[in-house]
């Protein structure tokens, strides 16, 4: 039961949201790959308030060329970066 | 919100690689944190929350953010006063202050 299935395009979401973020601020807004789905997780962001964080959530491992993320990358083209998002940060979408 | 804590992918100048002794401070810092975590006072998700809410994060070393937060998130659930930890902490430094 989740949204996103293996090899969709992903956005994370640009904005902000108040409080306790899992999300790195250097991938907001840029796009990526679903990698695959770790798993349904309370939400650590509502469980950092002492709240139940639940509906559990699902939890993605999400691909990224590291060019897409960093303006000045000189690595190789095909370096990637993988990072672990919750869906509530992810919107469908986003060039190849 | 990016909290203070979100820096990666910024530049931060070089890297201090030299060591750092733990000191029994940073011991206790820690241990205590175990024994609230193992009472279920304080979980791992509230304290990360309350290290990066820290309004001086960026001038506390790593234990001193542990304990700052520690002592937050007493007060916050009502545990202890501010008021019962500055007179122990007052009470301490008297019993163990250089003079």
């Amino acid at each position: 039961m989740t949204e996103f299935a293996p090899g969709d395009r992903v956005r994370v979401r640009p904005a902000g949201k108040p409080g306790h973020v899992r999300t790195p601020g250097y991938l907001k807004g840029h796009s990526g790959w679903i990698e695959g789905v770790i798993g349904h997780f309370p939400s650590p962001e509502d469980l950092a308030y002492g709240l139940s964080g639940q509906p559990k959530r699902p939890l993605y491992r999400v691909g990224f060329r590291q060019a897409d993320l960093w303006e000045d990358y000189a690595g190789a083209t095909d370096d990637h970066l993988y990072a672990d998002v919750y869906e509530h940060w992810l919107e469908p979408g986003g060039k190849e | 919100m990016s909290g203070p804590h979100d820096l990666g992918g910024s530049s931060g100048g070089p890297i201090d690689r030299s060591g750092h002794e733990v000191e029994d401070w940073e011991r206790l810092a820690d241990a205590i944190n175990s024994a609230l975590g193992s009472k279920g006072l304080q979980t791992t998700d509230q304290h990360r929350r309350a290290i990066e809410s820290l309004p001086d994060y960026l001038e506390l070393g790593y234990y001193e953010r542990w304990a700052a937060a520690t002592e937050k998130l007493l007060v916050e659930k009502g545990i202890l006063s501010q008021a019962e930890i500055d007179e122990k902490a007052g009470e301490i430094e008297r019993r163990w202050g250089g003079s």
